[in-house]
């Protein structure tokens, strides 16, 4: 594709609450309203009509924050929109593959083609005190190691039935062809399934691989699997470093550049002009708990802050670099804490920069402004695309897909139409080839068939 | 309720082209819809038409099927629907509670109060695919089955009703003493809490069981709200009937908290002959020879080598204990109906092609009211888990005929009861356990504080 044509991609983060953390106070915020499945159709009929790719949702199995949860939200979804995709966050640490592969298979027939799969490996050791399976919480590199196998797993049991699943020319006869579906007997380190799968392949062949992680072993998972990568990025230049270096790895998994999208978070704060965002951005301050935000500014730099005057700098020379309670994202740690000591950030400005954002880049200002932000990360290779975090719901959503994509649209830099009707089609991604045939040959073992009966 | 005013449920087994063995075969029957949400949105607007209570889908992990999983397919048609209920099978053997106690009370929310779990520990192993040594024996299956069953009704259970109070003025959403840790330690499971959602509108979604052996009932008339069960004949159903209400008194429970559902495949006609003429149509399409093959692992001797008028070789039976790791019960009531009614091979395969074990009823309109109004006023059922032999036509004459025919008779509703399934069954809203249990467990309550 040449540079002319290229087009900007747009997920939208789903939290009806908002992103901003004094966004539920708005007075357009209904936050009482985030167990109510309409308030989700109307968010999603919405991102719907401005053309968005996908809407996408986050998880964790503690604490008390959730909401919905993924796989019955999104299938709900699937049934009252046509075209956008839907991303469920699923961790390979606290669940199992079979599960995981049969219920995204599922979602993506009930949506024809509109599933992504954000993979992560469970960035809350808390979730380890709910979930049995492992008795607690595995270290990163062996979260890594098991969400490696995990993928793969997956994969085979994906691709454990032939595209033509032998019904032949008499789709009166409901007996399955067994030649055509094959066992994987996968033998890991984690995990051993036999396989095949009970629900034939997905419609994409796989869902679209997402994945959110940044560290040096995240990237590399995302580089052999993934193939669009939500990442935090505080500046055009670290983005720009984190695309290349991204993008550079693919090659040795015999993978093309585009062949994987990089979607940066965007909290945007958007007026028709530049002033009545600043008034929004001001009016979201003023809704937050300030006391509450220095607890957690504390805690993200293990750091008392309620000691130090706001416009104080922040006191990065008490910060702990090791400290085990952060646990979780520890590349979206290093980001932020490189931008403060770029910026030389007051605590005042941090505060105000992670209640919008947390963790990724924030921009006020007017529909125009957003549209030559998101225009520059797009063109100087910092993105290619965003991950949107409405600040505000839904007025945050309201205003992006009235005025925002209408500029970028005539800017030539985002769809008019969708492409297609399944979520790869729409992210410009090729579907993936069953692989079964190329894993047998390559084990030396004639494909088996597998004798066991229907069951209906 | 008085006997007088008893009111028959109805719940409807939702599936690709119907449970006839043959129904793909038939001409109304649209193939290859097993994968298509319309298809099943379809069947769900049908019943919710005829005011039906329920759908329902069983479910497994292992073996080849064309199909949706079922809390994936039911909340979409939640999306889509208003008032009927959506009973999904879980197991308890290979998934984990609170995975499982999680995506029931989203889907009860997302249905504002419509969801149902039918509790099964699995006949069908499903080891090999889950990295275990063997499929646990049925013993085993239900000291498990019963920890997960406990751990997910106390994370349930973890948030008080009104503990999301989204006080804009005092910066409050959560108000954190109303949430709990639940600190569950048991043989099998370790789960500290809270659950990551609020307790759902249903308080507990409307628990479901199927099993009829001795275990299963006990189980039962422990924790079930609505029981499936296969029954072959009025007197056998009856028995069973009066059993299970008798067991509910030892658990301080009333014979209205729990609905007993016989399965029902009903073969209807405007009259019988019509209905009759479906029936044999239905037998024609039958691949005679894989059904037969399909029944002969009950017996010693291959049934494809008799006339099909011959009686069913009774004597060549194989011994019970050979089907443990099947359903027993369900076996045991096609044979026990095969030797009291001194079934032809014919007749033994025709009853259990259309219900695969449960009844098969074929008649008029009239007649099929008057099967369910006699077991309902005798004591065999409360209601039936309907099995239409084809689908969507199966469904569609029941409700378009069956139903106006029971309503004028002042045995079925005319307009749905309530918005959740719970009101609708006519089960009570369970209370929030957790006081009871700490206050048992010598425990002050802990709340899970700041999160």
């Amino acid at each position: 594709m040449s540079e002319n044509e290229r087009k900007v991609h747009l997920n939208v983060f789903v939290r009806i609450a908002g992103h901003h953390a004094g966004g539920w106070k708005h007075p357009d915020a209904e936050p009482e309203r985030d167990l109510d499945i309409d308030k989700y159709v109307e968010l999603a009929q919405l991102a719907e009509s401005g053309l968005i790719d996908s809407l996408f949702m986050a998880d964790n199995y503690s604490g008390t924050g959730r909401r919905l949860e993924p796989f019955t939200l999104l299938s709900a979804l699937a049934a009252v929109t046509s075209r956008i995709g839907l991303i469920g966050t699923v961790s390979t640490t606290y669940n199992d593959p079979f599960h995981v592969a049969r219920k995204f298979a599922s979602l993506d027939y009930l949506s024809k083609g509109r599933a992504g799969w954000n993979i992560v490996t469970g960035h809350s050791p808390e979730d380890g005190n709910n979930i049995t399976k492992w008795g607690g919480y595995p270290e990163p590199s062996k979260r890594y190691e098991i969400g490696d196998e995990f993928v793969e797993v997956t994969k085979q049991l994906w691709d454990s039935w032939d595209e033509d699943e032998g019904r032949g020319t008499d789709e009166r006869n409901l007996k399955i062809n067994h030649t055509n579906i094959h066992e994987i007997d996968f033998k890991g380190s984690y995990y051993q399934v036999k396989g095949p799968l009970n629900i034939p392949r997905p419609p994409q062949g796989y869902p679209v691989l997402v994945q959110a992680g940044s560290s040096e072993s995240g990237k590399e998972l995302a580089a052999k699997h993934a193939e669009v990568i939500f990442t935090a990025q505080q500046t055009l230049g670290a983005a720009q470093e984190f695309y290349t270096d991204v993008k550079s790895r693919l090659a040795k998994y015999g993978r093309r550049t585009d062949e994987l999208l990089i979607m940066p978070g965007l909290g945007a704060i958007v007026g028709e002009t530049e002033a009545e965002a600043k008034d929004l951005e001001e009016e979201l301050f003023s809704l937050l708990n300030l006391k509450n935000s220095l607890k957690q500014a504390s805690r993200f730099f293990s750091v008392d802050l309620s000691e130090y005057d706001l416009d104080d700098p922040v006191p990065l020379d008490k910060v702990r670099l090791d400290d085990n309670r952060i646990g979780g994202i520890t590349s979206r740690r290093e980001v932020v804490l490189d931008a403060v000591r770029r910026e030389g950030m007051t605590i005042r400005q941090f505060v105000n920069r992670s209640a919008g954002g947390h963790g990724h880049v924030t921009y006020r200002g007017s529909y125009i402004q957003a549209a030559d932000f998101i225009e520059t990360w797009l063109r100087e290779r910092g993105a290619d695309g965003f991950n949107l975090l409405p600040q505000v719901v839904p007025y945050s959503m309201e205003t992006f897909v009235k005025k925002v994509i209408p500029e970028l649209q005539n800017r030539g830099i985002f769809r008019t139409e969708y492409e297609g009707t399944t979520l790869r089609e729409n992210l410009g991604l090729a579907r993936p080839e069953n692989r079964n045939r190329q894993i047998w040959t390559a084990r030396y073992q004639t494909v088996k068939e597998n004798v066991s009966e229907a069951v209906n | 309720m008085s006997k007088a005013n008893k009111k028959a449920h109805f719940n409807v087994f939702i599936r690709e082209t119907g449970h006839h063995a043959a129904s793909s075969k038939h001409p109304s029957v649209i193939p290859n819809s097993g994968l298509d949400l319309a298809h099943f949105v379809n069947q769900a607007r049908t019943a919710e038409r005829g005011l039906l209570d329920s759908l329902f889908v069983a479910d497994g992990y292992a073996g080849l099927s064309r199909r949706f999983e079922p809390i994936t397919l039911f909340s979409a048609i939640a999306a889509l629907t208003k008032h009927i209920g959506f009973i999904a099978t879980v197991g308890t053997t290979y998934n984990d509670p609170y995975h499982i106690a999680r995506q029931f009370a989203s889907l009860d929310h997302i249905s504002k109060g419509r969801a149902a779990w039918n509790i099964v520990t699995g006949a069908q192993s499903a080891a090999h695919n889950f990295g275990r040594e063997e499929h646990p024996e049925v013993e085993q299956r239900y000291k498990v089955g019963e920890e997960f069953v406990d751990v997910v009704k106390q994370l349930w259970d973890s948030w008080e009703e009104d503990a999301l109070v989204y006080d804009k003025t005092n910066d409050l959403r959560l108000d954190t003493n109303k949430v709990y840790h639940i600190h569950h330690q048991g043989e099998y499971y370790k789960v500290k809490g809270p659950l990551n959602i609020p307790r759902p509108p249903q308080g507990y979604p409307v628990l479901v069981q199927a099993g009829s052996s001795e275990g299963g009932k006990e189980l039962a008339a422990r924790t079930a709200e609505v029981v499936f069960t296969a029954q072959q004949t009025l007197g056998a159903a009856q028995e069973f009937y009066s059993d299970l209400k008798g067991r509910l008194a030892k658990f301080g429970r009333t014979p209205e908290q729990l609905l007993i559902m016989p399965g029902l495949c009903p073969i209807i006609g405007d009259t019988e002959a019509e209905a009759r003429d479906l029936e044999e149509e239905l037998f024609s399409l039958l691949d005679t020879k894989h059904s037969l093959s399909n029944l002969s692992r009950f017996f010693t001797v291959d049934l494809s080598e008799y006339p099909l008028d011959a009686p069913v070789p009774i004597d060549k039976l194989k011994p019970a204990e050979l089907f443990r790791t099947g359903i027993t019960s369900r076996r045991d009531v096609i044979i026990d109906a095969a030797i009291r009614e001194k079934f032809t091979i014919k007749q033994f395969l025709s009853r259990s092609a259309g219900g695969h074990g449960h009844i098969t009823f074929t008649g008029s309109v009239l007649q099929v009211a008057d099967f369910i109004e006699k077991w309902l006023r005798e004591g065999g059922a409360d209601g039936f888990n309907l099995l239409p032999p084809i689908f969507p036509a199966g469904l569609e004459s029941f409700v378009d005929k069956v139903v106006p025919e029971l309503q004028n008779r002042g045995i079925y509703r005319t307009a749905y009861e309530g918005t959740t399934l719970r009101e609708n069954l006519g089960l009570a809203r369970p209370e929030n356990q957790h006081r009871q249990v700490w206050a048992a467990n010598g425990q002050t309550i802990e709340s899970a504080g700041a999160f």
